[in-house]
Parts: C-alpha cells; sequence; structure tokens
C-alpha cells in the first residue's frame, strides 16, 4: 500500500486561473535560460553521441554462457521455458559428444517480440547458461523473422561463466 | 481374514496381504522405490518403513504381512528420521543430473527428497563414478550413476517379461545393473523395465531428450498393434505424439506394454493422405464424396452388389453405422474384414491377431447376422464395386486386388498408400485421433480417445458415413459417438444395458470364455487398487465431459 495523501482544496489564487499560468511559464522559463547560458550544465544529454550507463542489474539482451572449451553451458533442461511466462524460448535438445553432460540444445530460439525481458530465465537456469546481463539494449528490427535471436547468436553475445557445473568435487 | 490399525484406520484384508497394500487401499501414502505392485518383492531400499506393535524397530511395509491386530504407524518421528536416513544414503553418490535426466518431473527420489530430505548433502568427498548412458539394449540407455539399485527392472525381466538378462553386479557403493557379457536388453517389453525403474537409471531411447515430462499432456486411449488392445496413456505435447506408457488395468494388461505397441504411433504420420482424390486429382471433400454418392446410387440402381472391406482398426461405432447404412441401401452387399497378418503371439501380452477390433466388428456382424467373405478370395470374385476402409493397415495386397478389380472403387483411409487404383479416395483420423470403443480378443470393451487434433481433411469414419447416408437419401439420424452407441445397446445382444460413460479406465467385460481363463493365468491376476482405480476414472470423465457433440 502506497501513502495517501490528502489534496488541499484549490484556493482562490488557483482557482482565478490565470496567476498560476504566470507560476508555470515562470518555472519553464527559468529552465529555458538555467539551460540556454549553461549556469547548471545542461539536464539533458546529446543521446545518440552521449549515453547513459545502465545500471547494473539492467534487463537487456539475451546471452548464452560458454564453458571453458567454448561450447555451450546450457544443458537444454527447459527450466528456463518452463519458467517463461511469455512462452518465448523454443529449445530442442540433443545429443552433445561431451559424456558429462550428454545433453545440449541443437536449437535454442528467443522470440524477442514475446520478450517480456522478466529474468525468470536466468532466474531458474542450473547451469549459469542464460543471462540478461549482457547491457545491450534491444534493437528494434524491420521483420519478424529478425526478432528470433538462434543459439550462433546468442552464443556471440556470450562469455565464460566462472560458476561451477555438477558440484565442487566432480 | 486380519483386521489391522493403520494409523488408526481399522481395515479388514485377505490373508497374505502386505502392509504397504492394506496402506494402499485406505489411500495412506508410503513412500517406496523397490516394491511395485505389479513384480515380487525384494524389500532391498527400505524406504517404506513404519512402526508396527510386532516388532521394536521399523520394519518395511513392502515385505511385513497384515496380521490380526496389528497396529501401524507410519508417520511417527522414528519413522520419519529413519526414511530421511534411508534417503541420505541412497542419494549419496546420486550425481543429481536432474536438468538433464529425462525422469525429472515423474522421478520418485525426487518427489521423496522432497518430502523427506530437503537438505544439501554432507558427502564431502569424490562420488562414485559408474557407467554413464549405456545403452544395454536397442531401445533402452542406462546410468549406472544414477541406479539406485532396486532391482524392479531385474525382476520384471524375470518374472514378467519371462527373459532373465538384466543382473545385479558387484556390491556396496560399485553395484550396478547390468546385461550378461555379449548380450543385451532386447526382449519385447524392455522399454517396461525403464518404466518401472523409479530412478532416471534405465530411460527409453525412443523418447531421450524429446521432451520434459511435465509438458505432456496425457491421454487414456488404447494399443492398436495387437488384439489384446493394451490399455496406454499416450503422451503428447503441441499436437505430436510423444511416447506411449501402459496403464494399469487388471482387466487386460496388467501395468505392461509390449515395445511394439509402444513405438507403433512413428509409423501413424507418415504418408497421410492430404485430401480427398477424385481419379487421381486432388477435390474438395464434399465434392468428392457428392459425386461418389451420385455414383453409388447409379450403380445400386443398376442392381450391382457393392463389396464392403471393413478394417479391424474401426472403432465399433463406426462400424456399425458403416453395416447399418449398406444393409438399408443395399442389401445384398458382401463383408470381409480386412487387417493386418497375423503374426507371432507370445505367453506375456501378444496376440496373434495383430488387429484391435477383430472381436467388436464380428459381434456386430453377428449380431446383424452377416457372414463375412474371407478377404484372400474377395478379388476373385471381381466385385464391380468396392468399397474399403482402412485400407492402410489391410492385407495390402488381397484389398488392393479387389479395388483393382473394381469398376467404382471408394477407399476411406488415413494412409495414402493405394497408388491410383481407386475411384475415390477419401482421408481418415488415425487411431490417436478417434474417439469410439474397441472389444479385444477377451471380451473386454474401452474407449479410444483422442490424443492429438486431426488433419484438417481427415474426417472419423461414422460422420463419412452420415454425409453419405444423408446423399443416398437414408440419414442415419444421430452419427454421434453417444447416438450410435445408444443404437448399439438396442441392437446387439452383448451391448444390452451398456452405458458409455461406465466403460471406466478399466473397461467392462462382455462376455467370459475359455481364453479368459488362460489370460488371467498369463497375467498374474492381481487387484486392482481402488485409489488408483478412483483417480483413473475421475481423471477419464473429465475428458468424457468434452468429448463431441
Amino acid at each position: 500500500m502506497g501513502k495517501l495523501v490528502d489534496r488541499p482544496e484549490p484556493d482562490v489564487m488557483i482557482q482565478s486561473y490565470l496567476p498560476e499560468v504566470w507560476n508555470g511559464m515562470k518555472r519553464v522559463s527559468k529552465h529555458f535560460f538555467a539551460n540556454l547560458l549553461m549556469k547548471k550544465g545542461y539536464v539533458t544529454i546529446q543521446y545518440p553521441e552521449q549515453k547513459i550507463d545502465y545500471a547494473p542489474r539492467f534487463r537487456g539482451n539475451h546471452r548464452l554462457m560458454h564453458r571453458e572449451d567454448g561450447t555451450v553451458r546450457c544443458v537444454a533442461c527447459f527450466l528456463c521455458s518452463t519458467a517463461c511466462p511469455a512462452d518465448c524460448i523454443s529449445i530442442v535438445a540433443g545429443e552433445t559428444d561431451n559424456r558429462d553432460v550428454e545433453k545440449a540444445p541443437v536449437k535454442f530460439e528467443i522470440d524477442h517480440l514475446r520478450c517480456i525481458f522478466c529474468g525468470f530465465c536466468e532466474e531458474a537456469c542450473p547451469c549459469d547458461a542464460i543471462r540478461l546481463d549482457s547491457g545491450e539494449h534491444r534493437v528494434p528490427a524491420f521483420t519478424r523473422k529478425d526478432e528470433m535471436s538462434g543459439k550462433e547468436d546468442l552464443l556471440s553475445r556470450g562469455g565464460p561463466s566462472i560458476s561451477k557445473q555438477g558440484g565442487e568435487f566432480k | 481374514m486380519p483386521t489391522l490399525k493403520i494409523d488408526g484406520r481399522e481395515i479388514t484384508v485377505k490373508d497374505g496381504t502386505r502392509v504397504i497394500e492394506a496402506a494402499d487401499a485406505l489411500g495412506i501414502p508410503i513412500p517406496r522405490f523397490c516394491y511395485h505392485p505389479g513384480l515380487p518383492v525384494a524389500a532391498n531400499c527400505r524406504m517404506c518403513l513404519v512402526e508396527t506393535n510386532r516388532a521394536p524397530k521399523p520394519v518395511p511395509s513392502c515385505h511385513d504381512f497384515c496380521g490380526d491386530g496389528m497396529e501401524v504407524q507410519t508417520a511417527t518421528e522414528k519413522v520419519i528420521e529413519a526414511r530421511r536416513a534411508v534417503l541420505e544414503y541412497i542419494l549419496l553418490n546420486h550425481p543429481v543430473d536432474c536438468p538433464t535426466c529425462d525422469q525429472a518431473g515423474e522421478c520418485d527420489l525426487q518427489d521423496q527428497y522432497f518430502e523427506y530430505d530437503h537438505k544439501p548433502s554432507r558427502h564431502a568427498f569424490r562420488k562414485a563414478h559408474k557407467p554413464k548412458a549405456r545403452a544395454i539394449g536397442p531401445r533402452v540407455v542406462y546410468d549406472a550413476e544414477r541406479c539406485i539399485n532396486c532391482t524392479r527392472c531385474v525382476r520384471f525381466c524375470e518374472d514378467i517379461a519371462g527373459a532373465p538378462q538384466l543382473r545385479q553386479i558387484q556390491r556396496g557403493e560399485k553395484a550396478y545393473i547390468d546385461v550378461f557379457p555379449g548380450t543385451e536388453l532386447d526382449n519385447p517389453y524392455s522399454m517396461c523395465a525403464a518404466d518401472v525403474c523409479p530412478v532416471g537409471a534405465l530411460t527409453v531411447r525412443d523418447f531421450r531428450f524429446k521432451c520434459r515430462v511435465w509438458f505432456m499432456k496425457g491421454t487414456q486411449s488404447v494399443c492398436g498393434e495387437c488384439s489384446r488392445g493394451c490399455s496406454v496413456r499416450v503422451d503428447t505435447y503441441k499436437n505430436e505424439v510423444q511416447r506411449i506408457v501402459p496403464r494399469h488395468n487388471p482387466n487386460v494388461n496388467q501395468y505392461w506394454a509390449c515395445d511394439a505397441g509402444r513405438t507403433a504411433f512413428h509409423s501413424f504420420d507418415e504418408g497421410r493422405l492430404e485430401a480427398a482424390r477424385v481419379r487421381g486429382r486432388d477435390t474438395d471433400f464434399d465434392q468428392a464424396l457428392d459425386q461418389f454418392a451420385h455414383d453409388l446410387e447409379e450403380a445400386l440402381g443398376k442392381g450391382l452388389t457393392p463389396a464392403v472391406i471393413l478394417s479391424p482398426f474401426m472403432t465399433c461405432e463406426d462400424a456399425f453405422a458403416a453395416i447399418s447404412l449398406f444393409k438399408t441401401k443395399a442389401p445384398g452387399a458382401v463383408y470381409s474384414i480386412g487387417g493386418r497378418e497375423d503374426g507371432e503371439a507370445d505367453e506375456v501380452l501378444i496376440r496373434a491377431d495383430r488387429n484391435p477390433n477383430r472381436a467388436g466388428l464380428k459381434m456386430i456382424l453377428d449380431s446383424f447376422g452377416i457372414e463375412t467373405a474371407p478377404i484372400k478370395t474377395l478379388h476373385e470374385a471381381a466385385h464391380p464395386v468396392v468399397i474399403a476402409f482402412g485400407y492402410e493397415f489391410e492385407e495390402r495386397n488381397y484389398a488392393k486386388m479387389a479395388v483393382q478389380a473394381a469398376q467404382l472403387s471408394a477407399v476411406f483411409a488415413s494412409m495414402d498408400v493405394i497408388g491410383d487404383v481407386e475411384t475415390y479416395a477419401f482421408p481418415a483420423v488415425s487411431p490417436y485421433e478417434t474417439y469410439g470403443t474397441w472389444v479385444n480378443e477377451f471380451g473386454v470393451i474401452q474407449r479410444v480417445r483422442p490424443a492429438v487434433k486431426a488433419p484438417e481433411a481427415a474426417k472419423q469414419a461414422r460422420r463419412f458415413i452420415a454425409d453419405l447416408a444423408e446423399r443416398l437419401g437414408a440419414p442415419l439420424g444421430d452419427a454421434s459417438l453417444v447416438g450410435i452407441f445408444g443404437l448399439m445397446t438396442e441392437e446387439i445382444e452383448e451391448f444390452k444395458g451398456l452405458e458409455l460413460d461406465a466403460v471406466g479406465p478399466f473397461g467392462i467385460k462382455l462376455w467370459e470364455d475359455a481364453a479368459d481363463v488362460e489370460a488371467e493365468t498369463d497375467a498374474g491376476g492381481d487387484e486392482a487398487e481402488p485409489e488408483e482405480a478412483a483417480k483413473e476414472s475421475g481423471e477419464s470423465n473429465k475428458t468424457d465431459s468434452a468429448e463431441e457433440a
């Protein structure tokens, strides 16, 4: 529950309209001249050239992490697609040569048109394979097909993960 | 008849009942790994420990017989601590690779861990490593690290499948299950050995990594591989059959099903007939039916007698609708039953007749007083008009020859294996898309339910018959499943007094005969668990209410 705030009844000054318009114009003009004369610096930034750093917890483009040998960490356990509320992750599992894990995704596709960037997938992942910490904002695309990220695309954004897989005494 | 108390609830059971069976009948949960109602008792997992007034220490309830005046406690502190300790010991060397394990989601070990232990491992040493992902048979893969050595699979192969192929090797933490050197687990029921495995040690190769179990939707249906008609559950995901697992039915198959029946679904999607065809050209279904009805009417007007080849894959309702129509419109019609050729029978489940509903068809034909012509000589008579159902399963050559010999022929089939010999071809639903009833060789009527949605063009046979009947000016009336079943209960002796909703998960036995006795001795003939039965009928009622109007 948020805090309830009593709204004051508008007094005569507010109800008479014109003084409030004057007050508003005064504030806008103050900011305008302050920005123009650069006494305090700009309030806004020069966007395409200049960018704000996102907070570390920002959830951007998905990425798939690597093992030491560069293969995908994902073992196709489907926990991310089970947790996904938007049903945007489609995985096809297959065998892998790595006998320790046996299973790896043959196809791993994220439909960005459906994704709501809630981060449930990275929370559910038992292997630290999928992450949303790339820090990149999702770039819009012209076709629906471009909005699908495949395994190669997701891996190209990924890096090695230092978390241990399968317990300490493997 | 001992009377005992379990957790304060009294129950009277037959002599020789185990405590765990009595508890199951009362619906009191006792965890278990090695005990299986269809297998002999081994009592080696010690998970089902309970306290009784007969022993100072907890005893395994799967091994202890019920005695008069016995008092059993299943949930005391001592029992729970004992189970927790047993579970910790079982989990000592478990690799905990649930993310890659196909059993995850239906794994007893997972369930019991959450129920009893729920603590991280205290085992601070290197875990024992054993063979992983070994294909010990053509249809089963084995992972020794996951194995808890309950020996369910060993007992299954020895006592049920009659093929003692598995053994426990080594002792202690090195123990694992293996086949004898130079052999493999290849008995016709090997996939059931994977089913009885309470953990993910034995898994089915056909289903390996295909789908996680919690995504799938189960439909209670019947296997069509042979005339035993095993009760099965068809698991589907995204309108595709993923696997078929046996369902407990004391009247038919107990807990088991053969590998052939469980992998048969692969062939049902290949080469489907996509659209109705008239003389080799794809046509709209209704248009083709209009033309066929017109041609048939003309042929009947000339006094030609049609030959109707029924398929033993048709449901009773479909066959009944077909026979009712042709009986009124073409009284002189010749009937024949096609179907797949006989194979080898065995002493466990598989029957020689590889068709699910021959008994049902014969029953319906008998009630109409119709003699069937043998399919093998049908083409010699060169019937001018041939109407064949379910052609894909028939002794292809004989039925094809009959169709070839005809001037006017119509084939109603789900698969396109016929070439261009027929005049008309209509797409039908496959056995995994159909509603109806099948009667097995021993007279058990069971319901077939659609697990997947049929392709748009495909039709259920009785709908096709109803549409044809309307065009021929002899409407069938209510062509729904319930409607035709109602007609059948009036016309057919064996069906009298039967209600569709009364055909539960175990089916209903329509007649008793000599084969029954044989069947019972075959499969062991043990009793149904009331709890499981109630659960299953509850599930089936849910699907029934949503059934076609």
